[in-house]
């Protein structure tokens, strides 16, 4: 009875918003889709020889693209759980102390502010095999020194740097996002469970986990939908995207999509589209398992 | 088992929230923390908790002393102000957290989880999330947290404040009741006199950090230490005039009243409402501006030279508003307290 009759007014308010989010967002999306079926695909006059299912094929065929998808798996499955929990561990110890907070939560944040392409620069100058302060450091303790991004390093060894470059880079939002949760817990569970006589560990796992576990379940969401889109991290370490002597081997998915479309084949915007749309599958499941298992896990 | 403070203070960085209190818990007796807000009673709490560190001072346990000691190794029950329950656990696992950190094997917690909420009465709420419970039955289930490891002393920091007027009377019982069954020493801060009134079998009237009076309940609200005490119990409040002492009588309103055996002296005349007794040959006279009837009595307000007095009588005596009355008061029960300090004068 006394619903709003003017319900109109709402859509017109979002209708910039939703006008630009069909344009670059869904139209594009419905486009790649429908382009990763079409055959002698021509970018340039539209033409194509009608629809079937070969890109897949050939995408699921190369050996570029599987390569690709290891690296990204593995940078993935690697990356993302660490660097939570790493984060996770930070934000405690931030949020518990009181002196130096402010200057910590700083240092902690740079990465966030500073460029991609620089980033990569330090860290050639770190990981050198010769002078790097990391081959020092474990130096004192005997180990290496290691090659990590030179000419004849392992692709393991290059594999460590991309992973310890995403961890790090991605510490700063998680750590603000947990921090922000953290502070927003009542003190007074942690008093009652002091005065429960409650271990560290175990007000960490039992208190502090379940009641930041919504902001967990964001940063691992999107966390994953980032590592699986790596692209810039590698190309910013390993211009060529490989090692010396198997080149391309760290490519990512996403480097291997870019690459199908810059070529000047026949057909190649249709391949990069298929690829694509492996990958938002990929990232769909991914998604959805997450989603499964913080139902049952999230506490609200 | 006895809790004793000994010249305990606490200061923060601006504020002495408790100041050099020294007072006795008396053991296996519900202690009523009473007074204003921000008057220390929580910060009392917090360092019998051992959440905070005395300033200066001592806490004793019995004979031992607990001042360095930190609170997990108290074994004190605390039940916050909102109770504090963790809300992604059920209310059987609340209960448990306390005794799993103790290593107790997880079918006794459980079976001592059941007998707490049997204790405080939500046997039948153990599945649920706190979030599902009412105010009162989440302030039980945190009554059972604390109660399940035993606690030697048990604190209740205004566990009544979040409740509605029935629930509260009702809960309060429950307290005494729990409290009764199980023995234990137990504090309980309120700033409702009302309530500190009905529970206690000794009450602490605190101020601004400083312990006014140690006393049973009745005795604290017939024979109050100072003015404070004697304005913070009763509702409706007790009745405060100026008045002087001339030559061992009390003048009122420039007029003599009642004998007082004291010197010479600006005072504060202090009597309670239901003392208040019509007498044409009384010895005080007010003017009545308003008349309550409230059921059984009736509810007089006056004015002493300016000062509004509130008299409680029988309904039966016929009053209008704008009759001078003249009254006496019952047993001859009033206080006299020092004009500037507030110090009652005897
Ligand atoms: N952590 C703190 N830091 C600084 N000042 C504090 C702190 N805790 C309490 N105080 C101050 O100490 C005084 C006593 O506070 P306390 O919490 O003990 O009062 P209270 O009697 O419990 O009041 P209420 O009935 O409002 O809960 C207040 O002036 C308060 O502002
Ligand atoms: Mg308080």
């Amino acid at each position: 009875m006394f619903e709003n009759k003017h319900n109109w007014k709402g859509y017109l308010y979002l209708a910039p918003a939703l006008i630009l989010i069909l344009i670059f967002i869904i139209y594009p999306l419905f486009n790649t889709f429908l382009t990763s079926f079409k055959e002698n695909y021509q970018f340039m006059t539209g033409e194509y020889d009608g629809f079937s299912i070969q890109h897949y094929m050939d995408v699921f065929k190369s050996s570029k693209f599987k390569v690709a998808f290891k690296n990204t798996m593995i940078l993935t499955i690697i990356s993302v759980p660490v660097s939570i929990v790493i984060a996770l561990l930070i934000s405690v110890g931030l949020n518990s102390i009181k002196r130096l907070q402010g200057f910590l939560q700083t240092i902690f944040f740079l990465p966030y502010v500073t460029n991609v392409i620089a980033i990569g620069l330090v860290f050639q100058f770190m990981f050198n095999h010769n002078y790097g302060i990391i081959n020092t450091v474990i130096g004192w303790f005997g180990i290496g020194p290691v090659h990590w991004m030179d000419a004849y390093a392992s692709y393991g060894e290059a594999m460590a740097v991309i992973i310890i470059y995403s961890i790090w880079s991605s510490l700063p939002f998680k750590i603000m996002v947990f921090l922000s949760g953290l502070q927003t817990i009542d003190k007074q569970y942690y008093q009652a469970a002091q005065i429960d006589a409650t271990p560290k560990w175990r007000v960490f796992l039992r208190i502090t986990v379940p009641l930041l576990s919504p902001m967990i379940m964001y940063i691992t969401i999107t966390s994953f939908m980032g590592a699986f889109k790596t692209y810039e991290h590698v190309l910013s370490l390993f211009g060529d995207g490989g090692t010396a002597g198997d080149p391309g081997n760290l490519k990512t998915m996403v480097w291997y999509i870019y690459e199908a479309l810059d070529s000047s084949k026949k057909g190649s915007v249709a391949v990069a589209s298929a690829s694509a749309v492996v990958l938002f599958i990929v990232i769909m499941i991914f998604t959805a398992i997450q989603m499964y298992i913080n139902k049952k896990r999230v506490h609200y | 088992m006895e809790v004793r403070l000994e010249g305990l203070t606490k200061k923060f960085t601006d504020v002495v929230a408790v100041d050099n209190v020294s007072v006795v818990f008396p053991s296996g007796k519900l202690t009523g923390l009473l007074g204003p807000s921000g008057c220390g009673k929580s910060t009392t709490l917090f360092l019998l908790a051992g959440l905070y560190n005395p300033t200066e001072g001592k806490i004793f346990f019995g004979d031992e002393e607990v001042t360095e000691i930190p609170p997990e190794k108290r074994g004190i029950g605390l039940v916050f102000q909102n109770y504090a329950l963790y809300p992604h656990m059920s209310v059987e696992k609340n209960i448990m957290f306390p005794l799993e950190n103790m290593k107790m094997p997880k079918a006794e917690a459980k079976q001592i989880a059941y007998e707490m909420a049997k204790l405080v009465q939500i046997e039948e709420l153990l599945d649920r999330k706190p979030k599902q419970l009412s105010g009162g039955q989440q302030q039980r289930v945190a009554i059972a947290r604390a109660l399940a490891k035993k606690p030697r002393v048990l604190l209740l920091d205004e566990p009544l404040s979040n409740l509605d007027a029935r629930l509260r009377l009702q809960t309060r019982e429950e307290i005494k009741r729990i409290q009764r069954e199980t023995g234990i020493t137990t504090i309980f801060v309120t700033h409702d006199q009302e309530e500190a009134m009905s529970i206690s079998d000794q009450i602490i009237v605190m101020e601004k950090g400083i312990i006014n009076q140690v006393d049973l309940p009745q005795k604290l609200y017939n024979d109050p230490i100072n003015l404070f005490v004697a304005k913070f119990l009763g509702n409706p409040p007790i009745n405060v005039v100026e008045a002087e002492i001339v030559n061992k009588v009390l003048v009122v309103n420039n007029k003599k009243t009642i004998k007082v055996d004291l010197p010479n002296q600006k005072v504060k005349l202090g009597f309670r409402p239901e003392d208040v007794r019509i007498d044409p040959n009384g010895p005080l006279e007010a003017n009545i501006y308003m008349v309550e009837m409230v059921g059984r009595d009736t509810s007089i307000l006056c004015t002493i030279n300016n000062e509004k007095i509130r008299g409680i009588i029988d309904s039966e005596i016929e009053v209008n508003v704008g009759d001078n009355i003249k009254f006496d008061l019952r047993k001859q029960r009033f206080y006299l307290f020092e004009y500037n300090t507030g110090a009652r004068l005897r």
